[in-house]
């Protein structure tokens, strides 16, 4: 291959063209149609300031709670996917029988689809018979069952709980291919040191792991910041509004026809996006991602 | 050359005129909307007339969005289903611009009175109603569980409580309600504006005017406490919550519940279903919520509306008055299980004793609310989830009907209402 080979700069121009008219564009309009009053009600589009924002941050919606329970999403699950993912990934790359067989059953419910896993559930947590009920029933735990969807206090953690079963599969995943990326001469020195297994992990893994863990991070918090399948499948933002997230607040506001506040939900959601985004990756690049 | 080109133009002008004969209407509907009875004389329709109907069913959570954009994108079917109301077909709808004027056509002055007022705008008539509206949410009861505890149907709010009790008592959950379907259980609210407006006569008319809310309506709070109280006290059962509505024949007939919110269609569904259980042991009895004995009766159901878009309106008048046709109405009344009529003065009904008895015992009837009062339909499924919190104690009665009173007033200002505005 000649190295010195150099593309025109115009050969970039197609997919700039798609990325621009797919994209960008759409992204664009929809933050300019925050700021008017579109809706199913009338062909006609008036500009309206920043109304629709005031009514998204008002106290008398439920806007906040949405917005409340997003980041509440993201935060848990993300930190419970990396835990459990980073402690599965530790346990399973070691020498345990079945190894394969393991990983695999680890990952399967991340190839399921959202609806079909919120469907799943639903039947695995209704409280009259459901499978998680009787079996709590049938082992004399009586008072462990619970109205695990249709209970406010328990709904959300319930949601939470369904989504990192599903999530933290592909996390393993991610984890196992950086552990196995780390030499082993790092682990060989050490149990020549004496190490025991707790520092090696926390002071070989943990540390030559970070830049993975950076890159799941990122993974979870964008894929929580704009959650909708799970929470939809498994309780539709209910019961009442206890369940309620961004993203399926912007769904109803549709549904009902005012699709100026569902686009002013969602450009908020791009706007938090795109700061988290940037500072994570501003993390990556400064902080570690070149080790590993 | 020139004989084979005159023979290839001669085909292709006989294969222009074949499809100019068969003109083909475009039929846009929900799920549920076209019956297979429809169909069969949609092909008879077109075997009279050469006219093809195509019928484009939608799933019904898409039904209105999709229908919306594609009035709103000028890019409707020759005739599009709607549920009528009033209000609706002028706040959502706009049919005075989207929808042909059908007033002229013959079948016009055959519709019922009360379908014609909610399907017409200043008294041009834009629709055609296409399911029977006749049927009414009351109380579906087990006749056997009354009788063997020797209970009588209510005629208030305290004897109803008398009733659940007696159930209760006797083993069973006295009514068997479904909230996780996210549409039935505000029945009990929206349903009961009949009792509103007895109470508070007018107050319909001053919610259209702005000039109040639901949350200055005593009534209207009294519901919603009653509501709440029937669940606190155990009526609704232990599982209310994951209930879905497609078990309720299976809950009654089954004896483990002994009533239900149901429309006159439930008995015969029963029966279907569960062959040993009699259509006739069930009997039905208004809710009574607020001592309500008003018959809450919605002349709104699923109709017809030619697009004033079309370029086929011709051929769409004339399925609508195929239809409309008293031996296809008829037809259709008795090939649809659930009709039992139709909104037209020229048909014959088809009532059991047992539902025209439930009628007549209650001779004076109102509108409800998600009809007569506007923005209340277009928000049903947040005023389930409004009453969801109230029942789960995370909202009081005042602050529900607070933010109905907020979110009728968001879409009153999306629509410019004179009334907001």
């Amino acid at each position: 291959m000649n190295k010195n080979r150099m593309y025109p700069t115009w050969f970039i121009f197609g997919a700039l063209l798609l990325y621009v008219v797919l994209y960008v564009l759409p992204s664009v309009m929809g933050i300019g149609y925050s700021f008017t009053d579109w809706s199913v009600y009338s062909q006609d589009v008036h500009f309206v300031g920043l109304k629709n924002f005031q009514t998204v941050f008002s106290a008398d919606y439920n806007y906040n709670r949405m917005l409340g329970n997003t980041f509440l999403f993201t935060i848990v699950t993300t930190l419970a996917k990396n835990v459990i993912g980073l402690a599965l990934a530790v346990l399973l790359t070691k020498k345990v029988k079945l190894l394969n067989f393991h990983r695999a059953v680890m990952y399967l419910p991340c190839v399921l689809s959202a609806l079909i896993v919120g469907m799943i559930f639903k039947a695995v947590l209704n409280p009259k018979i459901g499978l998680l009920n009787t079996a709590l029933r049938a082992i004399g735990l009586d008072a462990l069952a619970k109205n695990w969807l249709t209970d406010s206090k328990i709904a959300f953690n319930s949601v939470m709980a369904v989504d990192i079963w599903k999530g933290m599969g592909y996390i393993m995943t991610i984890l196992i291919a950086g552990i196995m990326s780390i030499s082993p001469t790092y682990y060989e020195a050490a149990e020549i040191d004496g190490g025991n297994a707790w520092q090696c992990f926390r002071h070989i893994t943990l540390p030559l792991l970070t830049p993975t863990l950076t890159v799941t991070t990122v993974l979870n918090v964008i894929y929580g910041l704009k959650v909708f399948d799970t929470v939809y499948a498994l309780t539709n933002g209910g019961p009442g509004y206890a369940t309620e997230v961004l993203y399926t607040g912007v769904y109803k506001e549709f549904g009902l026809g005012r699709y100026a506040v569902g686009t002013t939900l969602s450009s908020i959601m791009t706007v938090v996006m795109l700061i988290v985004g940037y500072f994570m990756i501003k993390h990556m690049v400064q902080g570690g991602g070149g080790e590993a | 050359m020139k004989r084979i080109l005159a023979c290839l133009l001669a085909a292709l002008l006989l294969g222009t005129a074949a499809v100019a004969e068969g003109t083909t209407i475009t039929y846009m509907a929900s799920q549920d909307w076209v019956q297979d009875a429809e169909m069969e004389l949609g092909e008879k329709f077109e075997q009279e007339t050469g006219i093809h109907v195509d019928y484009q069913i939608i799933p019904s959570d898409q039904y209105n969005n999709m229908l919306m954009n594609k009035l709103n994108s000028g890019e409707c079917t020759d005739i599009f289903g709607s549920q009528a109301g009033q209000f609706d077909i002028v706040t959502q709808l706009n049919v005075e611009k989207n929808a042909v004027d059908l007033s002229g056509e013959a079948w016009a002055e055959t519709v019922d009175p009360l379908a014609f007022a909610e399907t017409s705008v200043d008294g041009k008539l834009y629709g055609q109603p296409v399911q029977d509206v006749s049927a009414v949410w009351a109380v579906a009861y087990n006749k056997q569980v009354f009788d063997k505890l020797g209970l009588s149907v209510p005629t208030n709010y305290e004897e109803f409580k008398a009733v659940c009790e007696a159930i209760k008592a006797d083993g069973m959950t006295p009514i068997y309600e479904a909230v996780s379907d996210g549409w039935h259980h505000q029945l009990w609210f929206c349903e009961l504006g009949v009792a509103i407006e007895h109470a508070e006569p007018g107050t319909a008319e001053k919610l259209n005017n702005n000039e109040m809310g639901f949350a200055d309506s005593a009534t209207a709070a009294q519901l919603v406490d009653q509501i709440k109280e029937m669940v606190d006290l155990g009526y609704w059962g232990d599982d209310y919550m994951s209930n879905e509505y497609a078990n309720a024949a299976k809950a009654i007939a089954s004896g483990e519940c002994a009533m239900t919110v149901a429309n006159q269609g439930f008995p015969t569904e029963i029966n279907a279903a569960f062959p040993d259980f009699p259509a006739e042991d069930i009997g039905f009895f208004v809710m009574p919520l607020c001592d309500n004995q008003v018959l809450n009766m919605n002349p709104v159901g699923p109709t017809r509306f030619i697009y004033s878009g079309s370029a086929n309106i011709d051929a769409a008048k004339q399925y609508l008055a195929f239809i409309a046709e008293p031996e296809n109405l008829q037809y259709l009344i008795d090939n649809v299980p659930k009709f039992n009529t139709l909104p037209f003065t020229t048909v014959t009904d088809a009532y059991s004793d047992e539902i025209s008895g439930f009628y007549a015992a209650y001779p004076d009837h109102g509108t409800v609310y998600q009809t007569s009062v506007k923005y209340v339909n277009p928000q049903w499924m947040e005023i389930g989830k409004e009453l969801t919190a109230v029942l789960l104690g995370d909202e009081t009665t005042e602050q529900m009907l607070k933010n109905i009173d907020r979110n009728r007033a968001d879409q009153a200002a999306a629509a410019q209402d004179p009334a907001w505005n």
